[in-house]
């Protein structure tokens, strides 16, 4: 109880003298703003490439690959795509046809609206039942592409991206006119990608593989079921997983990247946050050496004076955390970055300020040890005789 | 002279306060000069890669599809044109999955370097035009495998033989260097004429073909050209030169221009202000001491340069600490962009920062040390 009241004591008086400290109180505050800013924006990328990803992931979708093969690189020759429409818990649509999609994937070029770069868009044959297998996409302009005929339908991002992509432009690809027929939206996903009917396409670039088969199960129970069936089919050569799981894997290097870059950048400012804190703390220390002495000598405890250093110190570090957090939000929450190809929006979320408020108690605490030590041990003679 | 001593026990008055500095100054440059560094290292070497090697691919993008073998006699006629040469690029694998190796197949004609930005030593040249399954390794690579020449090397791949069989076993003959930046470490040339008779699909047909030009200032006019020649035809092509590959394969790092922007800023705006109140803080405390200089003679303005003099030294020590740490990360960065190196612009960009942030700090106590009134501070104490 002693204790309590000590420590108590003690950080009232620190708070009341915030005003007279205005500098190590803002430096503070401005290093731990500065750090948490940039962790929380950094870690922002990773969040929104991760909804982006796996944000529209259902557990009832299966992706089909050939054994061993790498994110699209796939191949899945036309007799075995066509076997495994005949594979059992495939889910039918209303006519009683398997929702299953084969695609076959091109990596194609457009040229960007504002800079005129050129940059890396996918163009995706596909059958025209993906509507049924991707309910989350919804037309916003135009219609469906007609299977057999040169037709494109570009994701909206495409079209605030790239130029050319407006409903009735015509794109020249491999020496053949296709017409924009329509816009569409895809759940979480801000990708750019363009979607054409999977055999013309494969047939312009005289293709006879295709990349990927996605399909829906009749429910999300039926996986394993659904796996032993395919491993049991002599004819095909290939591995079912998740949706999930795929698009984790597809993105695992950008995944790793991203979250390795920003806690490296972040711990650095970090760092030198602590510094900071840990330079404006011994100054405060500092100038309260005679009346820390004074309390020692009228018999408050070491413990509590260190106690209300660290808690001063965390007092001071929060703020920088809010404030930190609230700039990432504000700057940046739904700003587009492109790296790398993909396309995704910042997304500052509770948890990742959290995170930083986590952060910035660490600097705190990191900060004020050391100061807080040096006040519980100055010598009280020596304190008291100087000046 | 007679400063230094003054200069050197000012900053050692308080230890604890300039290391904490110190350490300050130096993080904040060891971040900057990574950043910064990186991305115009990356600039730099962009700026540096040969424009005068052009590269034929189909219009869609670089790996989209396949040309027909014989577009290269076409390309050839052209004028203009020095060396053709077919480049069909695949992936594989080295005993794991995780062991990739990419496989490029070229066919060493006459004069076919020229075409590219590889380095090889004449007896290697010699061997690989003689043997037809024989592959050079990039020097990197056969250190890390151990290979060496007269070695057989299976590898996994994408492509099927006709046999049916996706492995493939290459001979080596010798081992190369490469100075293009978006090369990749990993890599092995292998004959094409090799490839293209023992595979089972894609039979005469090629990914992009690699120009050298005869005069390196008509390299645009070539490349315009050749587009010019395959327009309109179902091979249509895009011929760009290694530069403007590097560009855009490159642009994806430019469109983090405006977070890295923002980093180095938060980072600068932290650390002026931490400096400024430090030696705000360090100046009133010595207050006595500076007035006890003037006492005995030190005029105004050397007290001001006193002052300065403290923080400029401690700052720019820092700034070289920090920066020497920054270069440290070069040689890891290295491995994924060859020839990457600290630009000398960025260490010079960053001591100025430097000297700036100290004289902005160090400004206004310098200006309130070299105003001091003596009998005032003197009677403070």
């Amino acid at each position: 109880m002693n204790f309590l009241r000590q420590f108590l004591g003690i950080l009232r008086v620190s708070l009341s003298g915030v005003a007279e400290r205005v500098g190590p109180v803002l430096t503070i505050i401005i290093g731990i703003t500065c750090a948490v800013g940039v962790l929380v924006s950094m870690l922002a990328m990773g969040t929104g490439a991760r909804r982006q990803e796996i944000g529209d992931a259902r557990p009832d979708r299966v992706v089909l690959n050939s054994i061993g093969a790498q994110g699209n690189q796939s191949s899945i020759p036309r007799d075995e795509a066509a076997v495994s429409l005949n594979l059992p818990y495939i889910k039918k649509d209303i006519n009683g046809e398997p929702i299953v999609v084969f695609t076959s994937f091109v990596p194609s070029e457009g040229q960007r609206r504002v800079t005129g770069n050129r940059m890396f868009l996918p163009l995706v044959g596909t059958t025209t039942n993906l509507i049924e297998f991707q309910p989350e996409m919804r037309f916003t302009g135009g219609r469906m592409f007609h299977r057999g005929l040169h037709e494109l339908i570009a994701s909206n991002p495409c079209a605030r991206q790239f130029t050319g992509f407006d409903i009735g432009d015509r794109r020249s690809i491999h020496g053949s006119d296709w017409t924009i027929v329509g816009h569409f939206d895809q759940g979480y996903s801000q990708q750019c990608v363009v979607y054409a009917d999977v055999d013309t396409l494969m047939s312009t670039f005289s293709r006879n593989t295709y990349s990927r088969i996605s399909l829906m199960l009749q429910s999300a129970a039926d996986y394993n079921s659904f796996r032993r069936a395919l491993q049991a089919n002599p004819t095909l050569h290939l591995e079912a997983r998740h949706e999930r799981e795929a698009a984790e894997e597809q993105f695992k290097e950008l995944n790793s990247l991203l979250s390795f870059v920003s806690y490296f950048i972040g711990t650095i400012m970090a760092i030198g946050a602590t510094l900071g804190a840990m330079n404006s703390l011994y100054s405060i220390v500092d100038a309260r050496r005679r009346e820390l002495a004074t309390l020692r000598a009228i018999g408050f405890g070491s413990g509590a004076i260190v106690a209300s250093i660290l808690c001063e110190s965390i007092l001071l570090a929060l703020p920088g955390a809010l404030l930190g957090g609230l700039l990432a939000w504000a700057l940046f929450n739904g700003l587009s970055v492109s790296p790398f190809g993909f396309n995704f929006q910042l997304e500052v979320t509770p948890s990742l300020a959290m995170l930083g408020v986590m952060w910035a108690l660490g600097m705190g605490l990191l900060g004020g040890l050391l100061p807080g030590l040096r006040a519980a041990r100055v010598p009280v003679t020596t304190a008291l005789r100087a000046t | 002279m007679r400063f230094l001593p003054l200069i050197w026990s000012g900053i050692w008055r308080k230890p604890g306060r300039t290391i904490l500095i110190f350490l300050q100054v130096s993080v904040a440059l060891a971040l900057f000069g990574m950043l910064q560094g990186l991305k115009t290292g990356v600039e730099h070497l962009i700026a540096e890669a040969r424009a005068d090697l052009l590269i034929v691919h189909t219009r869609e993008s670089f790996s989209a599809a396949s040309l027909p073998l014989g577009m290269l006699e076409q390309i050839k006629s052209l004028p203009g044109v020095k060396v053709v040469d077919p480049v069909e690029l695949f992936g594989g694998t080295f005993q794991k999955p995780t062991q990739q190796v990419g496989i490029v197949a070229v066919r060493p004609d006459e004069d076919w370097t020229s075409a590219f930005t590889f380095l090889i030593a004449p007896e290697y040249l010699d061997a690989f035009r003689k043997t037809r399954t024989g592959a050079l390794a990039r020097e990197e690579l056969a250190r890390k495998y151990g290979w060496r020449v007269g070695d057989h090397v299976p590898l996994q791949t994408n492509v099927a033989q006709l046999s049916g069989t996706k492995d493939w076993t290459f001979d080596m003959v010798g081992t190369f260097t490469d100075s293009d930046i978006g090369g990749g470490s990993d890599n092995i040339l292998i004959n094409f004429a090799y490839v293209d008779e023992a595979r089972l699909v894609g039979k005469g047909t090629v990914q992009h073909f690699n120009v050298a030009v005869s005069d390196p200032k008509l390299a645009l006019t070539v490349a315009d050209e050749i587009d010019r020649r395959f327009a309109n035809s179902s091979n249509e092509t895009r011929t760009e030169s290694l530069r403007e590959l590097a560009q855009s394969n490159m642009q994806a790092i430019g469109d983090l221009n405006f977070l890295i922007r923002a980093i180095v800023g938060a980072v600068f705006v932290a650390l002026l202000f931490a400096t400024a109140t430090m030696t705000m803080q360090s100046i009133r405390e010595r207050t006595p001491e500076l007035a006890v200089l003037k006492t005995v003679g030190f005029t105004d303005g050397s007290v001001f340069v006193l002052v300065l003099m403290e923080a400029l030294v401690v700052y720019v020590t820092a700034a070289a600490f920090g920066l020497a740490l920054a270069t440290l990360v070069f040689p890891f960065a290295a491995r994924i962009v060859p020839g990457l190196s600290m630009p000398w612009v960025i260490v010079a960009v960053g001591v100025a920062s430097a000297v700036l942030v100290a004289l902005i700090s160090a400004a206004v106590p310098a200006v309130r040390a070299a105003r001091l009134n003596v009998a005032t501070a003197l009677a403070e104490r």
